[in-house]
């Protein structure tokens, strides 16, 4: 294949892999799948499913050139004979993939039904054709049949691979836009789902009849039960309320979205008021329609959400204040640093002070956050704070709320004479003795059904404005997330344990069997179980090769281990599909660069190449330091140095090659090795190189280096450690059944050197 | 780690010892203080004797919330072992990243 002939295939790749994402309907999928292949890869392609019981579905046919429509319909239409020795029943039966590089008349005899399906067949000019299994979640769900012949093209077996790949991501593609869930029953599922979601949920098919409504719909719309909406016509239901959109004009049924799209226009979201007219409760709803269509182009339903904007319109500085809070909230697990962050978001817009106090062991009450806009006063405020905790016991507001769990507004803190916290200042509210403030809210930290675990106060003191109602309920609201977070952190910190468990499992359990090939690896992790650390390795087939990689994320505890885990599958999956180290690698960065915030992970990836008594190894870095090459009792780096993962949008990583020869090694480690801390030094790439100098095989390089790192180390383990050695086994005069396969195994050990 | 602030906005905060998981949280706090109100933040790394990548990390991070929030972030280079994990990340030959060192104390008491 050609360089630009393969950037054309990539490419190709890449489009399916914007529309794999499972967002786009399933006809609009496979009619957008087909596009991608035909012209570009074949002249006529054909997309089946297959259902468990075995029940063909063709569900797309594309064909270019003359006579195309006509010849697409017929396709469509056509239904591969269950028995044909050749073609698509035989790659569905075996689940093999089939290339027939030139087409005969008798393989289009056996591949035909009758005489008019013959002569259909011919009608395509096919000079080759690939047939090609789907596979998802390890069962075959369709096929693709690819042909070439009117473009003057052929087949080879490179295509054939080609396709195999495509079809992977086709499989992919298919089973995210809910193919397999549409062959086992996706209404029953779909209904199930729909019918417990919180947001409302109606179907209208392509006539006038609302054929599905969920309980939150007839909530939102005023109405006693589903079975209300159903039983209505969409203008006897439109009749129970006066709809007026943003300006205050009234809105009528055919200016909804739902009508909209029933007619084919366009359906772009609508904000309306509504106010229902029998008991006059008003309600800011946004509707949003989807049409939804067949297989063969035309309208089957059209599903609308609605969603209650009511509070969002009512307090649109509130939400969003929220809304940035919920993302200050949900990006860390450390409770400390959210509620700070928190409190920071508060001020100036909301108060001019914020503190949150949490409940100690005994009487103390710590404050956790404080904020306002000029920190030297924070800063002040937190030394206070600190120097005289605040108590439980102590006659103030913010104990009161703690104690009660009843929120409170003080509007203005001078017209409290009677009130025993009269004498209000800072410390009232556990800021800061001496700040005197006008207005004041605490609001409890509680989470429904549990007494509360602090209290969250903001006040008003330079600017002197004061607090009305709807800055109380924004403060609960604040508070409530604010205690979610809290006891989301808890837990995680309960979980971590599940999390050591996780890691333990996201290692594969034991190295593969190689031909040629030896492994050899060691793993020890850092610290306690509640500190788990995110090195991980991964050994797995990819076509043509192995890969075999190490890999080192940034941080620790169960963040660690989740970004572990995305990290190891994405380059697995990655990996098999594309069979390239780079590519594999760029998916990650991608799937990095999604997160929220900075995810990092460096890795060293090698694809171990054995053909025929030639072996290679093509090694990436990424962010991760050179692997050893042990030729001739000599250990070289290996490795072109390049960006972390995840750091930025696009980066260079680039493959070096190297010859395996016989008793050759390979050696991939992570940094824990290198930052081994011994009495005055780290242990460094030299010392490594060093421990590898005259390693005769990998189980030895594994254990020399396991060694040299005992005797090394001094203190405790600071970091994961893993070793992983690929040797090419000494073959010299042995017959190929002698060669390979003898496996070392992993040693895996916990915590500590000594 | 030690912050001075060099003219009216620019904060060189210069790191000593070993910059690594052990010593991260300092190192965090002491960017933390010498960020707020600075047009230009200045790392020095010439008197660190080991930094690993969580080091690192907190570079790229700091370079990150520069570009985003409108200061400059810069790094004097380190010693060659500590320059070596600038080279494993790629980021060696970024001449954005790294500045000469600023002129020593002394020449802001004269």
């Amino acid at each position: 294949l050609s360089a630009s002939a393969e950037d054309d295939r990539l490419a190709l790749l890449a489009s399916i892999d914007e529309i794999a994402d499972g967002t786009v309907l399933l006809g609009e999928t496979v009619a957008r799948l087909l596009e991608f292949v035909v012209p570009d890869f074949a002249d006529v392609a054909t997309l089946d499913t297959i259902s468990p019981e075995g029940v063909f579905r063709r569900i797309g046919s594309r064909v270019e050139g003359p006579g195309r429509e006509e010849l697409e319909r017929a396709l469509l239409k056509r239904r591969p004979i269950p028995d044909a020795p050749v073609g698509l029943p035989r790659a569905l039966a075996s689940a093999e993939s089939q290339l027939i590089e030139r087409m005969t008349e008798n393989d289009l005899h056996a591949i035909a039904a009758d005489e008019s399906d013959f002569e259909l067949l011919r009608a395509l000019e096919l000079r080759s054709a690939v047939f090609v299994p789907l596979r998802a979640r390890g069962r075959t769900v369709g096929a693709l049949a690819c042909g070439v012949g009117t473009s003057g093209r052929q087949y080879g077996p490179d295509d054939l691979r080609f396709a195999e790949v495509l079809s992977g991501r086709l499989a992919l593609a298919l089973d995210n836009a809910g193919l397999s869930a549409a062959v086992t029953g996706l209404e029953q599922r779909l209904e199930a789902t729909l019918t417990n979601l919180a947001e409302a949920v109606l179907v209208r098919d392509s006539g006038d009849r609302i054929v599905f409504a969920n309980d939150a719909a007839a909530r939102l719309l005023g109405l006693s039960s589903v079975d209300a909406i159903t039983a209505a016509t969409p203008e006897q239901l439109m009749a129970l309320y006066d709809v007026y959109d943003e300006r205050g004009r009234a809105v009528t049924l055919a200016d909804l979205p739902s009508a909209r799209a029933a007619r084919g226009e366009a359906a772009h979201p609508l904000l309306v008021r509504n106010v229902i007219r029998a008991t006059g409760e008003q309600r800011w709803l946004l509707h949003k329609s989807t049409p939804v269509f067949d297989a063969d182009g035309s309208l089957s339903i059209v599903v609308s959400v609605i969603e209650d904007l009511t509070e969002v319109k009512r307090a649109e500085l509130a939400q969003r204040l929220l809304a940035e809070a919920g993302q200050a909230l949900s990006s860390s697990l450390d409770y400390g640093e959210t509620l700070q962050r928190v409190a920071r978001l508060a001020v100036p817009g909301l108060a001019d002070w914020c503190a949150v106090l949490m409940r100690g062991d005994g009487d103390e009450l710590e404050q956790v956050a404080v904020a306002h806009v000029d920190p030297e006063q924070s800063a002040q405020a937190r030394k206070v704070g600190a120097e005289h905790p605040a108590r439980l016991s102590h006659r103030t507001a913010a104990a009161q709320v703690i104690r009660t769990g009843r929120a409170r507004l003080i509007a203005e803190v001078a017209e409290l004479p009677d009130d025993p916290w009269a004498q209000i200042d800072g410390e009232l509210l556990g800021f800061n003795r001496g700040v005197r403030m006008r207005s004041a809210i605490i609001v409890p930290l509680a989470v429904a059904g549990h007494a509360p675990i602090g209290a969250l106060s903001l006040a008003m003191a330079d600017s002197d404005r004061v607090f009305d109602e709807m800055d109380l309920a924004l403060a609960r609201e604040l508070g409530h997330r604010a205690a979610i977070a809290v006891e989301n952190a808890r837990l995680y910190t309960e979980r971590s344990l599940i999390a050591t468990t996780l890691q333990r499992s996201l290692l594969p359990p034991e190295l593969p069997d190689i031909r040629g090939l030896r492994l050899a690896g060691f793993y020890q992790a850092a610290g306690e179980q509640n500190d788990v650390g995110g090195d991980f390795y991964d050994v797995f087939e990819v076509p043509g090769g192995w890969m075999v990689l190490v890999g080192d994320v940034a941080g620790r505890g169960p963040e660690a281990a989740a970004l572990t885990s995305l990290s190891r599958y994405t380059i697995r999956t990655a990996g098999k599909l594309l069979g390239d180290p780079v590519a594999a690698l760029e998916q990650l960065n991608a799937a990095l660069r999604e997160r929220p915030g900075l995810s990092l992970v460096s890795v060293c990836c090698a694809l171990v190449r054995n053909v025929d008594g030639d072996a290679t190894a093509s090694l990436v870095l990424a962010g991760h330091p050179p692997a050893f090459h042990v030729h001739d009792g000599i250990a070289r780096p290996v490795g072109v140095f390049a960006p972390f993962l995840g750091a930025y949008e696009s980066g260079e990583w680039r493959m070096v090659t190297v010859r395996l020869e016989p008793a050759d090694q390979l050696v991939l480690y992570t940094d824990g090795v290198i930052d081994t801390v011994g009495e005055e030094d780290r242990f460094g790439e030299d010392r490594l190189a060093a421990t590898l100098r005259g390693a005769p095989d990998a189980a030895d390089a594994v254990a020399r280096i396991k060694e040299a790192l005992t005797h090394f180390a001094r203190g405790p383990q600071v970091d994961d450690v893993a070793v992983i050695a690929v040797e090419r086994v000494r073959a010299a005069g042995a017959s190929p059944s002698e060669q390979g396969t003898v496996r070392v195994g992993l040693e895996r050990e916990r915590g500590g050197w000594s | 780690m030690d912050v001075r602030r060099i003219g009216d906005a620019s904060v060189l905060v210069s790191a000593r010892g070993d910059i690594d998981l052990s010593t991260l949280a300092k190192a965090t706090a002491a960017l933390d203080d010498a960020r707020a109100g600075a047009t230009t933040l200045l790392l020095d790394l010439r008197e660190v004797g080991f930094m690993d990548t969580s080091g690192l990390r907190l570079v790229i991070e700091e370079r990150q919330r520069a570009a985003s929030n409108g200061y400059r972030f810069a790094v004097v280079p380190g010693p060659r072992k500590v320059h070596r994990l600038f080279e494993i990340a790629g980021l060696a030959g970024d001449e954005e990243l790294f500045v000469d060192p600023p002129p020593p104390a002394g020449g802001e008491r004269a």
